[in-house]
């Protein structure tokens, strides 16, 4: 089972309300800058995004790493952690 | 069928495509649909019509395949709608198609339309290996080929140039090379993959490729720059024998890879010239070491000092004990000294001690 990190931890924990996108796994403030600049200025745009996609890994993934410049770790704990979100409260 | 609709049906994006396609001048961006109509009909219409006079099959194969073609080349021209239809003709069930995800969405039937290219060039090379001598023959007759090799020049010109924008201009010229050019092109691809490609790719995947692959491939890449077209059939053979081997250890190598629906697969590899200059013990400086070998190193550097510390305790405890006693009467300590001489029965020797320790205070 890979380990989750305290940030994945505490933003499974509860509905995300109205934390900013930094609050996100993965996502820092650079990452949360960029995205902020395109208009996701809330975690819950991304989760948007994320149900837009259908939930698909690859495809938000490659989006992520399209909009934000993602590397690949980055991308997998953000996925992680909306995935985990949505299977928790969705 | 959409060179017979009338412009004024199609979609803005289609319009511009296929103004592309018969090389005419866009107009400028922020122009309506109806300065697209107009060059449509303009142009377009009339190289149709001139098409449908001839008997020229290639022309009429571009022109009628063209739309088509640079439907399924181009997806950033595609409606959302058939883009989403190709996507579902690739087995991928799209979700809707807006303005945030079409670019995923684009990207993603460019791999698929390149993975669907590098099986049909795949096919194409082993067709045209048993029909080496008949090249020319091949480029100016048949029908069926003369539509593959086009679409197939096409998209060979865009594995040419992997992920790269060249990709647009490179549609022109490849369509009246000769048939030999694309094979040795197509090679030189196989054999010395590009670095920017592979190093988009996960090279993890690719290092143990890269040690059997190029040690194979390594001889023939000296002599594909030397000549063409002899060079290229004979790089061909021994490249398609090396290539079942390296099929097979592929999937010894890599059991999880994904199985391509032609049976082909292709496989990124690394440069020629890293195995060269980096042997393997360069390769990989960092020996991956995994957290419970840390831990146990951690433990055994840590078991040594605890028995010092063991020692060190007991060793102060008799230091305190000898305080303690020298602290007392010598009646008591006789008694005590006694107690300890008798043995490590510590829960004889304690009671005393406390009851003379309690007694003397």
């Amino acid at each position: 089972m890979s380990s989750t990190s305290q940030k994945h931890k505490e933003f499974v924990a509860e509905p995300m309300g109205e934390k900013p996108v930094m609050a996100l796994a993965g996502i820092g403030e650079v990452l949360g800058g960029k995205l902020e600049e395109k208009g996701f200025d809330k975690a819950y745009v991304v989760l948007g995004q994320f149900l837009v996609l259908k939930k698909d890994e690859e495809l938000f993934r490659d989006w992520l790493k399209d909009t934000c410049g993602a590397n690949a770790k980055q991308q997998r704990d953000c996925f992680g952690c909306l995935k985990e979100w949505c299977d928790a409260f969705l | 069928m959409s060179f017979v609709e009338d412009p004024a049906c199609l979609s803005k994006s289609r319009l511009e495509s296929d103004l592309v396609a018969h090389n005419v001048e866009l107009p400028p961006a922020g122009s309506n649909k109806e300065a697209y109509v107009a060059l449509h009909l303009r142009h377009v219409d009339q190289t149709n019509a001139a098409d449908f006079s001839s008997d020229d099959d290639q022309e009429h194969n571009v022109a009628g395949e063209d739309p088509e073609g640079e439907k399924e080349l181009d997806p950033s021209a595609l409606t959302d709608e058939d883009l989403k239809a190709l996507l579902f003709k690739y087995g991928v069930k799209a979700g809707p198609i807006l303005a945030s995800t079409r670019a995923v969405y684009e990207k993603k039937l460019r791999h698929l339309l390149q993975s669907a290219a590098e099986g049909e060039l795949n096919e194409a090379e082993n067709a045209v290996l048993y029909s080496d001598s008949d090249e020319e023959d091949v480029s100016e007759g048949n029908e069926d080929e003369e539509k593959e090799s086009e679409g197939d020049q096409e998209k060979k010109s865009e594995t040419l140039e992997p992920n790269q924008q060249q990709r647009k201009e490179k549609n022109a010229p490849p369509q009246k090379c000769d048939f030999s050019y694309p094979q040795c092109f197509v090679l030189s691809s196989r054999l010395r993959p590009c670095p920017p490609r592979n190093n988009e790719h996960s090279s993890k995947r690719n290092s143990k490729n890269a040690l059997k692959s190029s040690e194979r491939t390594r001889p023939h890449r000296s002599q594909i720059p030397a000549g063409i077209s002899k060079v290229s059939s004979i790089a061909q053979h021994s490249g398609l024998r090396s290539g079942d081997p390296v099929k097979d250890i592929l999937k010894d190598l890599l059991p999880d890879t994904k199985t391509s629906p032609t049976g082909i697969y292709a496989t990124p590899r690394r440069p020629i010239k890293g195995a060269a200059q980096r042997p393997i013990q360069y390769a990989y400086p960092d020996t991956p070491v995994s957290p419970t070998i840390v831990e146990r190193q951690d433990v055994a550097r840590r078991l040594v000092p605890v028995y010092v510390q063991v020692l060190v305790f007991f060793a102060l405890v008799c230091i305190l004990l000898l305080i303690f006693v020298n602290v007392e009467n010598t009646n008591s300590v006789v008694a005590l000294l006694e107690n300890v001489n008798q043995g490590p029965d510590g829960e004889e020797g304690i009671p005393v001690l406390d009851e003379a320790a309690g007694g003397d205070l």
